[in-house]
């Protein structure tokens, strides 16, 4: 019952922040021609007319590649930057992952086109690529931050490891891990438009791409729109999930 | 004699060319309380950074006939997510001990004297400055250790709870031995047996006083207040004694 309250509640936070977008947007069809920006009402009540019959099918598929993309990048960048801090190698690490993010997707893209060919490999590589260096280095800086007073207490009285772990490690990463979780979903969600476009002949990568080639503007409001649900949602359910298992991490100094 | 449970000999650290202990020897024996009185910024938390081994020193060598010594810093370090009680029970579960009757009896003797009944389930930031430093306190003593290094530990602790701390801390942890830094001359009163008393703004050969003499001196009518200025106290200090164990 609690649980269920507090996710209400983030939902709502999140609803608001959709709301204010779909405020600007409004605000933006009373500035711009419909065939720029079309209302939020016309893009709803004309979906019928545009939308492929099958579009189910590419929304689960997107969503799939963005959780795959993201739950791989939240795992190999994580894992990287805890080994970048434990060998001392975090310059190197910020090294090699700003060079990474130099790498402009489009060509990324190609090179994944090339190597694995079209299908779901590609917008989920390219996710993985291009999310991770951001999590590795905020992860191996994020460490660098832990608590050493209490870790030097923990030496005096000889601590085991699990417990340096559980009470230094694991607290300095709690809040780099949620805002990294956050970021990161927001990322994937634009990378993939990007991934399909290049890789894949499915998902709303795709769809979004031949809508915008035919300047169909109606559509491609409408898929950004699953796209920001989407992204919403999985927000505030890691909001909720880091408030139900990490609440005691959030304290006053 | 007792046996000695902490030697220190010629023990000297330099930072930045400045030398904040210099050639410091003493020893303490089991169940003996050394007192360092000495002015702020002398070198005291260093020397107890040294002896808790967070720190190394330049020259000079110390013994410490204990495996598992306590150290309780001038500040709580209370881990701010735990409440007080798994932060009192935190050593224990650091070194894989058992939590026996004997420490759950201990504890709530323990939390009964610092009246800290209401409180167990709370968090650090949820207490007074007072309140952290006796979960701090409970933490180091619990256990009931062979040796202490205790920086200024009744630090924001009023005076009458000080006192019942004090006796409690005689009754619950008999035959403790304490290197017992402080800036109030009642603390030394109360629990040390010998004092080392410096005057300069660095750990060197200090006076070495017994608590009686110490008493005697009563730095109280000099310095009312602390922390206590090396300018002041240099003139009031008593004839040194021969028969505390600092060399």
């Amino acid at each position: 019952m609690k649980n269920s309250k507090l996710f209400i509640t983030t939902l709502r936070t999140e609803a608001i922040g959709f709301a204010i977008i779909l405020l600007i947007w409004g605000v933006g069809t009373l500035i711009y021609p419909s065939h720029i920006i079309p209302s939020p009402i016309a893009v709803l009540t004309d979906a019928r007319e545009y939308l492929p019959k099958d579009i189910s099918h590419h929304v689960l598929l997107t969503a799939g590649r963005v959780l795959s993309g993201f739950a791989l990048s939240i795992s190999i960048g994580t894992l990287l930057g805890i080994g970048a801090y434990l060998q001392k190698w975090v310059p190197a690490l910020n090294s090699l992952m700003s060079a990474l993010q130099v790498l402009p997707g489009v060509i990324l893209g190609v090179i994944f086109l090339l190597m694995f060919g079209l299908g779901s490999t590609v917008p989920i590589l390219l996710i993985t690529f291009l999310v991770l260096p951001t999590i590795a280095i905020t992860t191996a800086n994020g460490l660098a931050k832990k608590n050493t007073a209490l870790e030097e207490y923990l030496k005096t009285v000889k601590s085991n490891k699990a417990t340096i772990w559980k009470t230094i490690y694991l607290p300095a990463l709690i809040p780099v891990l949620l805002s990294n979780f956050s970021l990161g979903v927001s990322m994937a969600a634009k990378v993939v438009v990007l991934g399909e476009f290049v890789g894949s002949q499915d998902g709303l990568g795709y769809l979004l791409n031949r809508a915008q080639i035919t300047f169909n503007m109606k559509e491609v409001f409408f898929y950004l729109i699953i796209l920001l649900v989407f992204t919403l949602l999985v927000q505030s359910l890691l909001a909720f999930f880091s408030s139900v298992f990490f609440k005691k991490y959030f304290y006053a100094e | 004699m007792s046996e000695v449970i902490l030697t220190v000999n010629k023990l000297s650290k330099c930072f930045s060319g400045q030398m904040v202990i210099d050639r410091l020897s003493f020893t303490i024996h089991q169940g003996e309380c050394l007192a360092i009185f000495a002015p702020a910024g002398a070198g005291k938390t260093t020397l107890i950074r040294i002896l808790s081994g967070l720190d190394t020193q330049d020259s000079g060598q110390f013994e410490l006939f204990d495996d598992f010594p306590v150290t309780m810093f001038q500040e709580h370090r209370l881990f701010p997510f735990m409440t007080v009680k798994d932060n009192i029970f935190l050593p224990l579960v650091a070194q894989d001990r058992k939590i026996t009757p004997q420490i759950q009896q201990n504890y709530q003797e323990w939390i009964d004297v610092c009246e800290l009944g209401a409180f167990q389930e709370k968090y650090p930031w949820q207490l007074s400055g007072g309140m952290k430093q006796k979960t701090a306190l409970i933490r180091a003593l619990l256990q009931q250790p062979k040796f202490a290094l205790l920086d200024e530990p009744f630090q924001s602790i009023g005076v009458k709870a000080k006192q019942t701390l004090i006796q409690h801390i005689k009754n619950a942890c008999p035959g403790i031995s304490l290197l017992l830094i402080t800036h109030n001359p009642d603390e030394v009163q109360q629990l040390a047996q010998c004092v080392l008393v410096f005057e300069q703004a660095c750990l060197t050969q200090g006076r070495q006083i017994t608590q009686s003499d110490f008493s005697k001196w009563n730095p109280t009518a000099v310095f009312p207040a602390a922390p206590i200025d090396s300018q002041n106290y240099s003139n009031h200090l008593p004839v040194v004694a021969d028969d505390c164990s600092i060399k």
